[in-house]
């Protein structure tokens, strides 16, 4: 059986909010991309329109081979659809059990889904968008909320994706999974900064971590902290 | 309209009016057609079409069980079209103004910022019962009864974590009870115009048919 090109293009689209605008180009394929940018640079406007919330005023989004689109809000209470978590697992179509045991939340079945903090109905969402298996998933800053274990163990499960479009909107600056590609939003525009390693040397937005290994001539293999560390002790 | 305090004052006396009667009504509809520039209001405010099918509906239900339902439609209907031409025109702390103008620097003060944080939660829950739909739909939930619940229910603990954010920080920055505020108003000629065009209308619509046209002969 023939497997489907996954394929998002982004064909000269351009968004405008209030005196504010966005452009951007280039084509998503399988696999993880970072897209960083500054707070209110306009990664969540790309991301709803990525997702198809609303159409950009010129250009266009096409979408090949994709069947199945999730997104995760930064905010997650807008996902909640359950008056406990046992029927919010439910709801997604994950079993409760191992949703839970992910999230941290075993033996709280019975609880409501809005009295939770922030961070454990974060990972609540998390566990159960990632216990799926979507043709093109967009998580509009992850790590927010996250404590910096939690942060470290979404990277852990986000490198191990071996299928569909992952795009990461993101302003995070220490923990990032391993990514095929990094893009970055500045002054109203997309960036296509290339794979790594290679993209590292354009990466504005890098980490000080990662422009400081540069500069010391150890250019790590990818981002995650394993790459990083490994960079660092390289003698 | 820019200034607030004809915008509310005609906003009060023409929904009273359109309230009393159908001719009230057709009156004030008259004036929302040349005064209100309704293109622009039906295009910011596309909630209203909804919000007039339901009291139709209702107008229905009504003129069934016991008549009337037409005129409550007609008038409910002006009354709503009164509300998002109030709503189109509003700018960020006009409410403010107004109440600490009309009723001083300590509870107009409390009333304005009530009112100004009334109405930035309702931008909010806008934006989010927005979110939790697309949420929802991606999810695979199809809207209808059964997702009004959940997302009511989002949607008034998000109201209330906000009330309470806000509440302990200004707790925390130690407000108390008013403030110093000096408002001010700009009030073009068009402003007025149409504040006398609603006054005539007001006074049009609470004079009885007949006498109108008695006068007129």
């Amino acid at each position: 059986m023939e497997v489907p090109v996954l394929k998002v293009s982004l064909a000269g689209i351009r968004a405008v909010r209030g005196g504010w605008s966005l452009s951007a180009q280039g084509i998503f394929e399988e696999g993880i991309h970072l897209i960083s940018g500054d707070v209110g640079s306009g990664k969540s406007t790309l991301a709803h329109l990525m997702a198809g919330f609303f159409p950009p005023v010129s250009g266009t989004v096409e979408r090949e081979g994709i069947a199945s689109v999730m997104i995760v809000f930064q905010f997650p209470e807008f996902h909640v659809t359950g008056p406990d978590l046992e029927r919010e697992c439910k709801e997604w179509g994950v079993d409760p059990g191992t949703v839970l045991a992910a999230a941290g939340l075993t033996g709280r079945e019975r609880a409501n889904p809005l009295d939770l903090s922030r961070g454990e109905l974060k990972r609540l969402i998390l566990a159960c968008v990632l216990a799926k298996d979507y043709d093109l998933l967009i998580l509009d800053e992850p790590f927010s909320s996250l404590d910096c274990a939690e942060k470290e163990r979404l990277c852990m499960t986000l490198s191990g994706r071996k299928r569909g479009i992952t795009i990461i909107f993101t302003h995070e600056k220490a923990h990032f999974p391993r990514v095929d590609r990094i893009w970055e939003i500045q002054g109203g525009v997309l960036y296509d900064r290339g794979r790594l390693p290679s993209a590292l040397g354009h990466w504005d937005h890098a980490p000080v971590i990662v422009k400081s290994l540069i500069a010391r001539g150890k250019v790590p293999a990818n981002i995650s902290q394993a790459d990083l560390l490994e960079a660092a002790c390289r003698t | 309209m820019q200034d607030i305090r004809l915008r509310a004052g005609t906003a009060a006396l023409l929904s009273l009016a359109a309230f009393t009667s159908i001719w009230g009504a057709a009156v004030v509809f008259i004036w929302w057609l040349i005064f209100s520039r309704p293109l622009k209001v039906l295009r910011k405010m596309r909630r209203v079409i909804p919000a007039i099918i339901l009291i139709a509906f209702f107008g229905f239900v009504l003129e069934l069980t016991g008549g009337g339902g037409i005129s409550y439609c007609l008038r409910m209907t002006v009354i709503i079209l009164i509300g998002a031409w109030v709503y189109t025109g509003y700018q960020q702390g006009e409410f403010l103004r107004l109440w600490v103008w009309l009723l001083g620097k300590k509870t107009g003060f409390d009333l304005g910022m009530i009112a100004e944080i009334g109405m930035q939660s309702l931008e909010l829950m806008l934006s989010d019962f927005s979110r939790i739909r697309q949420a929802q739909e991606l999810k695979g939930t199809i809207w209808g009864l059964r997702s009004l619940v959940p997302s009511g229910s989002i949607l008034v603990h998000g109201a209330l974590r906000r009330a309470d954010e806000t509440a302990e920080l200004m707790a925390v920055r130690g407000y108390t009870h008013g403030g110093s505020y000096c408002p001010e108003f700009e009030t073009p000629m068009k402003d007025i115009i149409a504040g006398i065009a609603a006054l005539c209308m007001g006074i049009i619509a609470f004079i009885p048919v007949s006498e109108f046209f008695i006068l007129y002969h």
